[in-house]
């Protein structure tokens, strides 16, 4: 299994030259299988550079099959999807996993997203690739020989926000952003769920201390600690803070590794940057 | 009055090393005269603006902001607009009055859960919403206020924005005036040319004639060109126009300068930079052309 990073800004996107090695577009990572399989998880801008590298592919010819795995309906996940122009082809098929909020269905979500008001598309009716939506729960399910599973993350009814785990012959990649480890109870789930991961991509959009208007998230230390309580071979710092600058994220990653070396700690640690391509 | 452009891109924002000259942030323009701040548009172009207006000392506190349509690209800088989470700002929000849902109750939704989670009774700014119409006039300050309609789904407005020296003309986001009439119902493209029948040709000739006057005798008029000739015929239901669209608009209007506005996110810089090369060899003599770019200061004398 292929992953490759395609957005790894949290919030909003971040254009300019202080963030261009690591990235400035929002959440989105593709994974493709041994049998061809393609994923993604989350649809921020960065989902529209995907498809436009997409474009290359079946995708242009109508032929494309993509099953995209969304952790919440927040912008910085979600906004990206109306965009590319391949979900504007007939014949291309989206299979949308993600949870349903208390303010409805995901596929109510996206319409009401894609509502005159708001969108020149004027409605989900009007996208022309076909899309098929998926309420998540913990029962895993199949794409080709990858096994995907969620975990609830955050049970606030209006916005759920679900972390994902695929695998593939015993090889897994999880994926956790936007977490609010309120209680002990999540935290152990969550410890559970990225067991022996080989790769971990969890949003580290702050640090413990850093004075930041605070929608709840979890810090680069949680993730840290998460990985090394789960027994993680590689974590990639992700959701960076819009404030950070590929020098910030340079000197984060090298102070994380120097306080995990001192540590005596094996753990390979790094910042997600955009377009790199991980192998699983 | 002077501008400062924040953000020239159109559909999403794009953060790439080929766009950073022209900029990858969605559109957003803040005009000054006197000690009054009018922000065109909020989208995230608008993040640096709010930014540079709490590092200022002496800003205005009390903003404008006038508001083309509400398609993504045009509000979702709104809530990274730092002032509105500090009280003491004032924020007078303008745009286009809707039978079907007011417009403080469509930047609510926009922002509330499941798709954001800041609600307006979060911020700690005064917000004032006001609801106007195609042909609204009014006064900011210093400044005269004029709408027309723009050419696009779900209807825009085009900002006119006059002090006794300069006028400045806002119109991101229109399609041409001579093959898709837009209005509330979504048009179904069945790739035919032509305007349909006489009534929506005539309603098409009439919104042009409103949009040149509007834009009559600019300094800066800020013009939709998203597409190129070639995605201009595949895609003429998006509302966008094209570069030499624009230019044939500032010509009849008598502008100063035409700035190609609301750049396709795939664009590169130096794909506009021949857009430009193109325009400029077509322009009329006496009409300036530039594409829009990000952090560009517009002020009479001092370009
Ligand atoms: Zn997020
Ligand atoms: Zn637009
Ligand atoms: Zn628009």
């Amino acid at each position: 299994m292929k992953a490759q990073f395609w957005g790894v800004r949290g919030y909003v996107p971040t254009p300019g030259a202080a963030f261009l090695r690591y990235g400035g577009n929002t959440c989105c990572v593709s994974l493709r299988g041994a049998g061809g399989e393609l994923l993604a998880l989350d649809s921020g801008t960065g989902f529209c550079q995907l498809g436009v590298a997409l474009m290359a592919d079946d995708f242009q010819a109508g032929r494309g099959e993509l099953t995209l795995l969304i952790t919440h309906t927040y912008w910085d996940h979600f906004l990206g999807l109306p965009f590319p122009g391949i979900v504007h082809i007939p014949g291309n098929q989206l299979r949308i996993y993600g949870p349903d909020s208390a303010r409805g269905p995901l596929e109510m979500i996206y319409d009401n997203m894609l509502a005159p008001v708001y969108s020149p598309v004027f409605g989900l009716a009007h996208i022309a690739a076909t899309h098929s939506f998926h309420p998540i729960s913990s029962e895993p399910f199949q794409v080709g020989q990858l096994t995907v599973r969620g975990m609830p993350l955050s049970r606030r009814a209006q916005s759920p926000i679900w972390a994902y785990r695929v695998e593939e012959a015993g090889r897994a990649l999880v994926y956790i952003t936007d977490a609010r480890y309120t209680d002990d109870a999540i935290w152990r789930e969550a410890v559970h769920f990225a067991r022996d991961a080989e790769v971990l991509i969890h949003s580290a959009p702050y640090l413990r201390g850093e004075a930041v208007r605070d929608y709840g998230h979890s810090r680069v230390e949680d993730a840290i600690e998460l990985a090394l309580e789960a027994g993680v071979r590689r974590l990639y710092l992700y959701h960076h803070a819009p404030t950070r600058t590929d020098d910030d994220l340079d000197a984060l990653v090298a102070r994380c590794r120097g306080e995990l070396a001192a540590d005596g700690q094996r753990l390979d640690l790094d910042a997600a940057r955009e377009g790199e391509i991980v192998e699983v | 009055m002077f501008a400062r452009i924040w953000g020239t891109r159109g559909s999403y924002p794009v953060a790439r090393a080929d766009v950073l000259r022209y900029g990858g942030n969605t559109t957003c323009v803040e005009v000054r005269a006197a000690n009054h701040c009018i922000i065109l548009d909020a989208g995230t172009g608008m993040r640096l603006l709010g930014e540079a207006l709490l590092r200022e000392p002496g800003a205005p506190r009390q903003l404008d902001l006038l508001i083309t349509h509400t398609h993504w690209d045009h509000i979702i800088g709104f809530p990274f607009f730092a002032p509105i989470y500090a009280a003491g700002w004032r924020l007078n929000i303008y745009g286009l009055s809707r039978t079907r849902a007011s417009l403080r109750a469509t930047i609510a939704n926009a922002l509330g859960d499941p798709l954001f989670p800041v609600g307006l009774e979060d911020l700690r700014a005064e917000l004032h919403f006001h609801e106007i119409q195609v042909g609204s006039a009014f006064e900011l300050g210093p400044l005269r206020v004029r709408t027309a309609q723009a050419n696009h789904p779900y209807r825009a407005l085009a900002y006119r924005l006059e002090s006794d020296s300069d006028v400045l003309v806002f119109v991101p986001d229109t399609g041409p005036f001579h093959t898709v009439l837009f209005g509330d119902e979504r048009i179904e493209w069945t790739g035919a040319p032509g305007a349909g029948n006489g009534a929506e040709a005539r309603a098409l000739a009439e919104m042009r004639a409103q949009v040149i006057e509007l834009a009559q005798g600019a300094d800066w008029l800020l013009y939709d060109a998203q597409f190129t000739e070639q995605e201009y015929v595949r895609f003429p239901h998006w509302g966008h126009g094209t570069a030499d669209q624009a230019r044939e608009i500032a010509e009849a209007a008598g502008v100063r300068e035409l700035l190609l506005f609301h750049h396709d996110p795939r664009r590169s810089d130096a794909e506009l930079d021949a857009i430009v090369a193109a325009q400029r060899a077509a322009a009329r003599p006496g009409l300036l052309v530039s594409a829009a770019s990000e952090g560009r200061l517009l002020l009479k004398g001092g370009t």
